[in-house]
């Protein structure tokens, strides 16, 4: 896929893993996997009637989400939104506490106050805790990294949200400040192509979202997000930039989303061909899967090991979400404010920075 | 009633707002706000405002006058035209240790930041146990012929969703007190500041700077045995003004302002009501559903067998505020509305 950024082809003559350990490219695809895993495990869980509540598939984008957030580091804040749990994943939520969350008990993110991927680890990974509006937290990661342009510090705060919150005016309002103050923002757009159900060509009429980038006086990118390894060149740059004090860049990262809006939609609106081409030919886990073994990378019992890991993993956090209570009805009004000292006690506050 | 406007006096241009005091040493409801936010900033470097032309400008209204010079650009900072992404910004800031105060030029405009505030700030902490530290403040009110996009009083929009302490304060010590517990409140707060008292009512206000006036407590400002008006902001000088004529006429009315609307001090008005037996309720929101509705209901379920009459409410009628100044003056409860009103109630 063609990029608009200057700084591709100065990478041009670099191989295809740049900067990247073996042990970070197996880490990648672990996270890779991982994400594809939860998304089809939890989906039939939800079939079969088993997961209360509702499902925001992200299967397809896993390389827009372990690409952009792998060029994090722990102290930086992400902003995602519902379909980027495997972005969460990949900033270090806790699968079991996560699963808990989806079965609405009290060892979840929300305690059982919100569903499914409506969380976040703020005192933990720095996740922003997912609100439905979108982009309602693009103006939100500005003021985190307000703060830490204020205080001097080298952090930076990552944004997600679909092409579909494009249309929104906030995303203008936030990228313009976050311009205009040369903010440590990194904003990623993960264009799965359609919102809901409407295309990109009745979302936008320029030829890419990466190209409104220029309007605002930052650089705009558009990456192959079913390419796991050009999402997180074109993201480490972008957070390069902005730890360097350098301002914002804008990510387009095109993919497809494989299954519907929401667990109840069957997604009939997207074309049978374009559909079997990202789920073959453009699978962002089986593209990097495939180049590790061509490459020499990883041998058959590494991606075993990893696989396995992934069903224990799995299924550890299926039986802790179980064996985890509900909340109790007499707590329903606790926590509306901080007054009541409901949140004090909870265990993501611990060593925490809030 | 004309506008009574004070010298600026040696304020302004970095000099702390308390020069503006007259003096006597009283302070206008707007200079004791701008007092509150300078001690505040002064106490605690966390403490930083943000909005439109609030830096060299000052403020619409001229709050922060002189605020950039003692503080400099990055704790005054002026924004763009982008509430949602001011009040966003506020949160974002706060999440990360801040304490950030947000100016609305009108407090009408919040409406342009509404999902970030109801959405975002007022249902985070529920959620994720983060709290949220910010003061989102503004000029609300009608009574200056400012019309429907001036003179909006939200109070009732904010107060029913739940997360938002919602501030209304009637007297200059009320909002200076009020605004500094705000600001050092965990929760966000909306701070509502009635312009039509901004520069008519100056009292005394208090020096000391821990000086702080209990979120949620409401405040008898006058007492009375025969009825209670219950009533908020601008309205609480209608009621006094009406009291004041009613004792004239033998009946002594007892004003209770609630100072805050969300936590609502029920208590307080219970007390009054047990003691005069009937209650009429005015306020500047919209009568339908206004902050009066839920008065009135929670004295119908818990005053019952106090109440010698019903409860009377006096509130502007379900239409946009209006700009002509007969209009305006039907629109908006009156004094002698508030004399007829407590006359009819004295009458059961």
């Amino acid at each position: 896929m063609a990029t608009k950024t200057s700084a591709r082809s100065r990478r041009k003559g670099e191989g295809p893993v740049p900067g990247l350990s073996r042990e970070q490219l197996h880490e990648i695809l672990y996270l890779l996997k991982l994400c594809r895993y939860f998304d089809e495990r939890m989906e039939a869980l939800y079939r079969q009637g088993r997961l209360p509540g509702a499902i925001y598939s992200g299967r397809g984008q896993e390389g827009t989400h372990v690409g952009a957030v792998y060029a994090l580091r722990k102290e930086d804040s992400l902003f995602p939104t519902h379909r980027d749990l495997s972005a969460q994943f990949v900033k270090g939520v806790d699968l079991k506490r996560v699963m808990a969350q989806f079965w609405g008990r009290i060892d979840g993110y929300t305690r059982g106050r919100d569903g499914n991927s409506h969380m976040g680890d703020w005192y933990g990974a720095r996740t922003f805790t997912v609100i439905s509006h979108l982009p309602i937290a693009y103006p939100i990661a500005c003021g985190a990294a307000l703060a830490y342009k204020r205080r001097g510090e080298d952090r930076v705060a990552m944004a997600i949200c679909g092409d579909g919150a494009t249309s929104n005016g906030r995303w203008h309002e936030a990228l313009n400040v976050s311009a205009i103050h040369k903010l440590p923002v990194v904003w990623v757009v993960n264009n799965n192509q359609y919102a809901y159900s409407t295309p990109n060509r009745l979302e936008f009429p320029v030829a890419t979202i990466a190209e409104r980038a220029a309007a605002y006086g930052m650089p705009g990118v558009r990456v192959d997000g079913t390419d796991v390894l050009e999402v997180y060149r074109a993201a480490r740059e972008a957070v390069d930039r902005a730890r360097a004090g350098e301002g914002p860049t804008l990510i387009e990262s095109v993919s497809l989303r494989w299954r519907g809006h929401a667990g109840h939609d069957p997604a009939k609106y997207v074309p049978r061909e374009l559909l079997e081409e990202y789920m073959t030919r453009r699978d962002p886990v089986r593209r990097f899967e495939d180049h590790l073994r061509t490459n020499g990378l990883i041998e058959d019992d590494e991606v075993k090991a990893i696989e396995e890991r992934i069903e224990r993993e799995f299924d550890e956090g299926y039986r802790f979400a179980q064996a985890s209570p509900f909340p109790v009805p007499e707590e329903v009004t606790k926590g509306v404010f901080t007054d009541d000292g409901y949140w004090a006690s909870d265990p993501s506050r611990e060593g925490g920075t809030g | 009633m004309a506008t009574q406007q004070l010298e600026a006096g040696a304020a302004g241009h970095g000099a702390e707002p308390r020069g503006k005091r007259t003096e006597e040493g009283e302070a206008t409801y707007l200079v004791a706000i701008a007092e509150a936010l300078w001690e505040e900033m002064e106490r605690d470097e966390r403490v930083f405002l943000l909005g439109e032309d609030i830096g060299v400008y000052g403020g619409a209204f001229k709050v922060t006058e002189g605020f950039i010079e003692r503080f400099g650009p990055e704790r005054v900072m002026d924004t763009p035209i982008c509430e949602e992404t001011i009040v966003g910004m506020a949160i974002g800031a706060a999440m990360e240790g801040f304490r950030p105060v947000a100016e609305f030029q009108y407090a009408d405009f919040m409406s342009s930041g509404f999902d970030e505030i109801v959405t975002a700030a007022a249902r985070y902490h529920y959620r994720s146990g983060v709290p949220l530290p910010i003061v989102l403040r503004g000029p609300s009110g009608g009574g200056v012929r400012a019309s429907a996009f001036h003179s909006t009083n939200p109070e009732a929009w904010f107060a029913h969703q739940p997360g938002l302490k919602v501030i209304c304060p009637a007297f200059p010590s009320d909002a200076k007190g009020l605004l500094k517990a705000a600001i050092r409140d965990d929760n966000p707060c909306v701070f509502l500041e009635h312009k039509w008292i901004y520069r008519r009512v100056k009292e005394v206000v208090p020096d000391d700077p821990d000086f702080l006036v209990p979120i949620g407590v409401a405040d008898v400002k006058r007492a009375g045995e025969d009825c209670t008006i219950v009533a908020y902001g601008a309205m609480v000088h209608k009621a006094l003004e009406a009291a004041e004529n009613l004792a004239g006429r033998g009946i002594s009315v007892e004003v209770v302002d609630l100072r805050t609307v969300y936590p609502l001090d029920v208590d307080t008005v219970l007390r009054s009501v047990e003691k005069t037996s009937r209650a009429l309720v005015v306020y500047e929101s919209n009568r339908f559903l206004g902050v009066g509705a839920e008065v009135a209901a929670a004295l119908a379920e818990r005053a019952f067998e106090h109440l010698d009459a019903p409860v009377m409410r006096l509130a502007p009628p379900h239409t946009p505020v209006p700009f002509s100044p007969p209009l305006e003056d039907a629109y908006l409860p009156q004094v002698e509305d508030i004399e007829k009103a407590v006359e009819q109630l004295s009458a059961w």
